[in-house]
């Protein structure tokens, strides 16, 4: 009876101390209970300990994982924290997007600026009359390494008539297409990737004109261009803050939503009643 | 709309108790229909073949109980003195949920017998 009663009393000891993995706020409420309800079931003689004992063990190892996920269900899937945690989310994905797109914009118009000027200037010295192989400087510009801008002139076909720019030696034309749009429009602000024969890898931020009257006897085009290099590399370093500042409000909502989600987590009958 | 014992509704309380219910759920709501009663006497009740034949250890029951608590199918009607031993009851909501969990046990077990699968007027 006696040895009975110490194990009865090592295993309530056991189970008291196995009580502390439950999440703080069931064990608070209901740890006496349990510990009571175990005392009583070990006093039953109707029940065996071989059966009795595997079956507390696995009630606590199922019961174990269950309030825990209970307790971060209850915790952190609640709607309204859930709602404010993602209109949070939207709103510091739309400033990092405006964070990004405004500056990369900005970049991207600024990397015109001088072939504006550059492509209206040439236009206007090819309607004067001055022939294209004067009007365009001679020094040559390699369009893979040089940042330098650089202009070429090109007839109604879209065929090369002097340019200031070479790549692989030879003056690259855009597609048809361009040229087409610039017919209608009068002018286009590209970005273009120069193929000639092969992909070369390089991004020209290109200003394209229609002139008049090239030579006194035919129409053409004016290009404007410059290396995209640079530009993009600041664009990288933009796109870099911006998604770092993304990952950090990021972080600030997670871990915000947590602390709040703890504070305010529903509190059981145990603790409400303290 | 919804056959009654997909959806209860009780206006009283506005919650919406879904059915079927889960096997630890409806024992202890069959045997807090008897009275109130602790831990240890409803965990007993699951146990035999007439409550359901349910293993279901401390952790389980009380865990159990305090979700049924906060969905409002039971109440607590009190402790021992020494507020280890928490007694409770069912509520209105409870005995709403246990009779439609009933039902629809009872249905089946009616299309079973009508199948043949269930001898008829045998026990099930």
């Amino acid at each position: 009876m006696t040895k009975s009663f110490s194990q009865n009393d090592r295993l309530i000891r056991l189970y008291t101390f196995a009580l502390r993995l439950y999440p703080t706020h069931f064990r608070e409420a209901y740890a006496p209970s349990m510990r009571q309800t175990l005392s009583d079931a070990l006093k039953d003689s109707s029940l065996s300990r071989r059966t009795l004992i595997p079956l507390v063990l696995r009630d606590l190892i199922t019961s174990l994982a269950k309030e825990h996920l209970t307790m971060l269900r209850d915790t952190f899937a609640r709607p309204s924290l859930v709602f404010n945690a993602l209109v949070l989310t939207a709103l510091s994905s739309g400033l990092a997007l405006a964070l990004y797109s405004i500056p990369q914009q900005v970049l991207r118009q600024g990397a015109n600026d001088p072939q504006i000027a550059m492509a209206g200037d040439l236009a206007a010295k090819l309607e004067q009359g001055i022939a294209p192989a004067v009007a365009v400087p001679a020094a040559s510009v390699d369009m893979a390494r040089s940042l330098s801008p650089f202009v070429i002139v090109y007839d109604d076909q879209g065929h090369p008539l002097a340019s200031q720019a070479e790549l692989d030696g030879k003056a690259p034309a855009p597609p048809a297409g361009v040229f087409d749009n610039v017919r209608q429009h009068g002018e286009a602000r590209i970005s273009w990737q120069p193929v000639l024969g092969r992909e070369h890898g390089v991004r020209i931020a290109a200003v394209i004109q229609r002139v008049q009257g090239i030579n006194g006897v035919q129409d053409g085009f004016v290009l404007a261009g410059r290396n995209m290099r640079e530009v993009e590399s600041r664009e990288a370093q933009v796109e870099q803050m911006a998604g770092l500042t993304w990952i950090g409000m990021l972080g600030v909502i997670l871990l915000g939503t947590i602390l709040f989600g703890w504070y305010t987590r529903p509190r059981s009958a145990g603790e409400s009643m303290e | 709309m919804y056959p009654q014992w997909i959806y209860i509704q009780f206006m009283a309380t506005g919650t919406v108790f879904a059915t079927p219910l889960t096997p630890a759920v409806f024992s202890i709501l069959l045997s807090l229909a008897e009275g109130e009663k602790h831990g240890y006497l409803i965990m007993k009740d699951a146990r035999s073949p007439q409550g359901g034949g349910i293993q279901m250890g401390p952790g389980t029951l009380y865990g159990s109980l305090e979700r049924m608590r906060r969905d409002g199918l039971v109440e607590e009607s009190g402790s021992s003195d020494d507020e280890r031993r928490r007694y409770y009851r069912l509520s209105n909501l409870g005995h709403a949920a246990l009779a439609a969990e009933l039902n629809r046990l009872d249905a089946a077990v009616t299309s079973a017998r009508s199948l043949g699968l269930l001898p008829h007027g045998g026990q099930s």
